[in-house]
């Protein structure tokens, strides 16, 4: 059976409207969020309203859990001062925007989904602010896969949408010296885990305009990668009639790649 | 001259232990770096003594470079340096009494230099720690999934790690590793394999147990306080 799964819609209703009809349109019915639901966007509360009305799983994102923590994302998330200013008017404009039911529904999105041998969450199994980017050490990735016992890992976050498929591995070890006195070695055979991103449905950065999700396919394991075309032209008055910076309607326009992202995504936040 | 490091951990306010090592180091051939990987305290001794010892070491001690320990977390919790958070994952597993020992076994004068104390050492290659780069209660071992500790030394960028908090004493090598990844986006299919050189997990041992490890070489001795002493002390006996 065919699946959805969507990330990061970003208070953009028109393109979260987008992908929803082109779900519909598909005929698949089982739709999960990897979170984000508000931030950048103009409209948080009809996003919220949207996802929440039609029941669709979703995990908190990073911004889920910035906005009604009262915390704005550790400057670690950003790449100069000036996206960093931007960023934090975004989080205090959203947070004066949303509705007090609102703010509790965001406040009780769970970190993570499980169903059968796939795990859905925002960042990675460790963070809602970890970025999985399809460079990141292998051993490392399939490690996040393996840790959280999945087969398939969906996460979303760095806006960039791909299929990882980690296969063949293996780790030899021998013990050099031990007490007590032990000199096994031995091959371990790594297993085959996979990691989806699912982009971005309201702020993408994959270099093109269009929003993103993916499709699973639980009998054949296909992935798909959709891309929808929306208003963008809407979306963008919208930011500026709200005041929130034109930039934030000059890169869903030209699609801009790096956005607010960390130069350094390895980086875990700690705070 | 050759260059080694000792490496101590546990020895929670065990001062007559840490005088045994310092003793044994005195006789050691070579240049010698001490690290004190954490737990230099815990609940069973009062460690003032221990503390003071680390902090104003005597004119022929080695020089200790300390880092902080999984007990050492649990004080500074439970005095107020981690924000609101208590040591409650200690209250919970040991109880209230064993809070109160740690306290109580710590004077309070020393709370601003164990505060201080960094997370680790990383020397040349090598990262030094006390349970792991993603937990300092994490215990590494040899039965540690390979993966999980591949990981652990990608966290810090290093080819080896010694960890102290499992208390075991092992020299693991991971000599090979091989994986392959295939990115599907929408650009297309990106291919690679990747490969891991030799790395290294290092478990230094706790309390009298400690690990002498030769830079130059890469080879560790695991020993125990005062056992070459006492080795000798025999070995003298049946010549004379
Ligand atoms: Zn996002
Ligand atoms: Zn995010």
């Amino acid at each position: 059976m065919n699946q959805a799964v969507i990330s990061c819609l970003h208070a953009n209703l028109p393109a979260v409207e987008a992908v929803l009809k082109d779900i519909e349109l598909q005929g698949i019915t089982n739709i999960t969020c990897l979170g984000d639901l508000v931030g950048y966007g103009p409209q948080p509360n009809e996003v919220i309203e949207l996802i929440r009305d039609k029941q669709i799983p979703t995990c908190q994102g990073c911004w889920d859990e910035d906005v009604i923590d009262g915390l704005d994302a550790c400057d670690c998330s950003y790449p100069s001062q000036l996206a960093e200013k931007r960023g934090h008017f975004a989080h205090q404009w959203t947070t004066n925007k949303l509705t007090k039911e609102n703010k509790d529904y965001l406040a009780n999105l769970p970190y993570s989904i499980r169903k059968d041998k796939c795990l859905f969450v925002h960042g990675s199994p460790n963070s809602q602010h970890e970025y999985l980017l399809p460079d990141m050490d292998a051993f490392a990735a399939l490690e996040r896969v393996e840790n959280a016992r999945a087969e398939i890992l969906f996460c979303g976050h760095t806006h960039q949408p791909y299929i990882r498929e980690l296969a063949d591995g293996l780790i030899a070890v021998k013990i050099k010296n031990a007490v007590p006195k032990d000199t096994q070695e031995k091959e371990i055979q790594l297993p085959m885990r996979r990691i989806v991103n699912a982009g971005s449905v309201g702020e993408p950065r994959h270099g093109g305009t269009k929003a993103t999700y993916v499709v699973y396919n639980d009998v054949t394991n296909e992935v798909k990668i959709r891309e929808v075309e929306y208003d963008i032209e809407l979306t963008c008055k919208a930011i500026i009639d709200a005041g929130l910076p034109p930039i934030f309607a000059w890169r869903l326009k030209n699609g801009f790649e790096f956005a607010e992202q960390a130069e350094d995504a390895s980086h875990v936040c700690e705070r | 001259m050759i260059e080694r490091w000792a490496l101590v951990s546990g020895l929670k306010g065990d001062l007559d232990t840490y005088e045994l090592i310092q003793k044994d180091l005195k006789k050691t051939p070579g240049n010698i770096t001490l690290f004190v990987l954490g737990d230099m305290i815990g609940p069973e001794k009062n460690c003032n003594r221990l503390l003071h010892r680390l902090i104003n070491p005597k004119s022929n001690d080695l020089q200790p470079w300390c880092i902080y320990g999984w007990w050492e977390e649990q004080i500074l919790l439970e005095s107020g340096y981690r924000g609101d958070q208590r040591a409650e994952a200690l209250r919970i597993n040991k109880g209230e009494e064993v809070v109160k020992s740690l306290t109580n076994a710590v004077d309070k004068s020393f709370l601003d230099w164990i505060a201080a104390l960094q997370f680790g050492f990383v020397e040349l290659d090598c990262g030094l720690i006390h349970g792991s780069s993603k937990d300092v209660g994490e215990n590494l071992t040899l039965d540690t999934p390979p993966l999980t500790l591949l990981d652990r030394l990608t966290r810090l960028q290093v080819n080896r790690l010694f960890t102290a908090r499992s208390t075991q004493q092992f020299h693991l090598e991971l000599t090979e590793g091989i994986l392959n990844s295939e990115v599907h986006d929408l650009t297309g299919n990106h291919k690679k394999e990747q490969k891991v050189p030799q790395k290294a997990v290092i478990g230094v041992g706790a309390g009298k147990n400690y690990t002498l490890y030769d830079v130059g070489t890469d080879n560790t001795q695991f020993l125990r306080a005062g056992y070459q002493s006492e080795k000798k002390t025999k070995g003298f006996g049946l010549h004379f």
